[in-house]
């Protein structure tokens, strides 16, 4: 019950982290892709 | 602890904090260039949004300041699922707009709201009332987010509740008023990696210092039997199906969600929504958490108000610098909604209002950026008063809930049904929300015959939510198959039941009365049916993008007709 109800919380965390490297990692590629274009991010 | 104050900083650190971030977020803008602020890029950008500042800023535009206090009121009053069936539901808005958003996409490539596609599909009246529900639920949006920042202020430091509601408006319109939507989804990817590292650090942080897991399996007796329960009846009744009902509804209604499937690069439209549902639930459910906590804990919110309980355990178990932290992720996530706010409400008055109804499709682009800025000025100054005030708004926001629900299957149906005509979408909204009334605040008895009404309706309504969910994933079909068992088993288990869940009744009739004006009146209706091709011709280019790169104009060329005069679709030109 304990290891179940620490996990039931704190996976939260490390899917939030998983994400945040997720989209910090396509954002590196998008900020790539603009500039070999000569275009801008947004 | 309960009876513990909460920690308080100084005026000048509050101070310090908002000016950071809002000076922060503004100098971030400085970057966008300012020479293509055309009409198109203040409303979509280029429509090449790429996947990681797509996902980030629909992540970041869905979270809101009550997402966090309402997932941990969830957590509180309903325990262990509590915070599930916040986030979860919330999350799945997003997740289920996306397969109507790649049909809204491939009809009008160039639509920067979903008003223009309606109106290109039937005209002025469909599209004025989507608009009209768009417009009201970013105003209701826009002032929560204010009101949010104002009490976080007030209760965080000496500073009064109106000073933080005029510095977070002044503070957003700052950044987004010159460059509109490219300002906005800039600077959500930056709001949101603060957002998500400072979530990511707090939730453990609160949790290890409240003696972890131990501490919390001890508290499980301060529970009743139903909030230990995961699959408790009580917090799928009272929390779970009124936000599952609300899914839909909430995508479509929302210009915001609109705005990013027409910004977003068309390849990239699902795994940006994919990421951004799994970013929203991780998040919000991961603070609701803290209210399970609080209510292990046996702590009681301060002064009653359950939007005290993040704050309390923040301040009661976190040296002051987390309490920084949490409240730089509290602005982080109001002001992200917020210039998203701002933006939709400029584009619907842009393309809407001004480019559809006033110039009557050749709308001058430079007026147009003048409308849109207008637009964001009159807004804050709106949403500032209005908070300031303290205004009662659950009214507005019952009707605003309803209208989003009525509208659901007509704007969905619009899109993949040749049949339906403009009166059918006019009066199945009209006659969803005149039922919706009736039964929401019980203007007719809901026992005997009416009862049965308003629980047949609603069956109706809760098979063609599931039809629609199951329609976008895996096609006609198996929706079909999908809405006829729902509506089986509503039948069976709402009868004589659902009349006790008013606000769940009214939902589901609103639904049901619309889709069921909606077809029978599109099946008697004797016009020719709807050639989808004319919605690509119809909704064109505001801007001749001679100053585009030549990548881009070729890329473009391939899809799009080409537009005539300036907002005007070639084939009327």
């Amino acid at each position: 019950m304990t290891v179940l109800l620490g996990f039931y919380v704190l996976i939260w965390p490390a899917l939030t982290l998983g994400v945040l490297i997720l989209i910090c990692r396509a954002v590196m590629r998008d900020r790539r892709q603009a500039k070999k274009e000569h275009r801008e991010m947004v | 602890m309960n009876s513990e104050p909460l920690y308080q900083f100084s005026i000048w650190t509050v101070i310090a904090l908002l000016l950071a971030f809002y000076g922060g977020t503004y100098l971030l803008t400085l970057g966008i260039s300012k020479k293509k602020n055309d009409a198109d890029a203040f409303m979509v950008s280029n429509h090449r949004i790429g996947f990681g500042i797509g996902a980030a800023s629909m992540t970041a535009t869905w979270i809101w300041a009550a997402s966090f206090y309402a997932a941990a009121t969830s957590g509180y009053k309903y325990g262990i699922s509590g915070p599930i069936h916040y986030g979860l539901w919330g999350a799945l808005m997003i997740l289920f707009i996306y397969p109507f958003g790649k049909r809204f996409r491939k009809l009008a490539p160039n639509a920067a709201t979903l008003g223009e596609l309606i109106h290109a599909r039937h005209g002025s009246s469909s599209q004025l009332i989507l608009a009209i529900s768009n417009v009201m639920g970013s105003i209701i949006s826009l002032m929560v987010n204010f009101t949010a920042a104002g009490a976080l202020v007030s209760v965080l430091s000496p500073m009064s509740f109106q000073a933080g509601v005029i510095i977070a408006g002044v503070g957003v319109l700052m950044y987004t008023l010159w460059s509109g939507f490219r300002a906005s989804v800039m600077t959500d990817f930056a709001q949101l990696v603060a957002l998500m590292a400072i979530a990511v650090v707090i939730i453990p942080a609160v949790f290890f210092s409240m003696g972890g897991p131990t501490e919390l399996v001890a508290g499980m007796d301060n529970l009743t039997s139903e909030q230990t329960n995961f699959f408790s009846s009580k917090a799928i009744l009272e929390q779970g199906a009124p936000f599952f009902v609300a899914v839909l509804a909430y995508a479509i209604g929302n210009q915001t969600i609109s705005q990013r499937l027409f910004a977003v690069n068309e390849d990239h439209i699902k795994p940006t929504f994919l990421t951004a549902t799994v970013g929203y639930g991780a998040i919000v459910i991961g603070l609701g958490m803290i209210g399970l906590m609080a209510l292990t804990l046996g702590i009681e919110p301060m002064n009653g108000d359950m939007n005290n309980l993040i704050p309390q355990m923040v301040s009661g178990y976190l040296p002051p610098v987390f309490i920084g932290l949490f409240f730089i992720l509290v602005i982080g996530s109001l002001s992200s909604t917020a210039d998203s706010d701002l933006s939709a409400l400029s584009a619907i008055m842009m393309a809407d209002v001004y480019g559809k109804n006033i110039a009557k499709d050749n709308p001058n682009p430079k007026t147009m950026l003048v409308v849109g800025r207008l637009t964001m000025v009159v807004a804050t100054m709106a949403a500032i008063i209005f908070a300031s005030f303290s205004l009662d708004i659950l009214v507005m926001l019952v009707f605003v809930g309803a209208l989003w629900g009525a509208i659901v299957f007509p704007v969905i149906a619009s899109c993949f049904w040749s049949r339906v005509t403009n009166r059918a979408f006019t009066t199945s909204v009209v006659v969803a929300m005149i039922m919706f009334c009736l039964a929401r605040f019980e203007l007719l008895p809901l026992d005997g015959g009416f009862g049965l009404m308003f629980e047949l309706l609603a069956s109706i309504g809760g098979g063609i939510i599931i039809t629609l969910m199951v329609f976008g994933f895996l096609g006609r079909a198996a929706g079909a198959v999908a809405g006829v068992l729902a509506f089986i088993a509503m039948l069976v288990f709402a009868t004589g039941f659902l009349r006790e869940y008013t606000v769940l009744l009214a939902s589901l009739t609103a639904y049901g009365t619309s889709t069921l004006v909606c077809v029978v009146m599109s099946l008697m209706s004797k016009e020719v049916p709807f050639d989808f091709d004319l919605i690509r011709e119809r909704v064109g280019d505001y801007n001749e993008h001679s100053d585009e790169a030549p990548s881009l104009a070729t890329d473009t060329a391939d899809e799009a007709p080409a537009a005539g005069a300036a907002g005007q679709p070639a084939a009327q030109s």
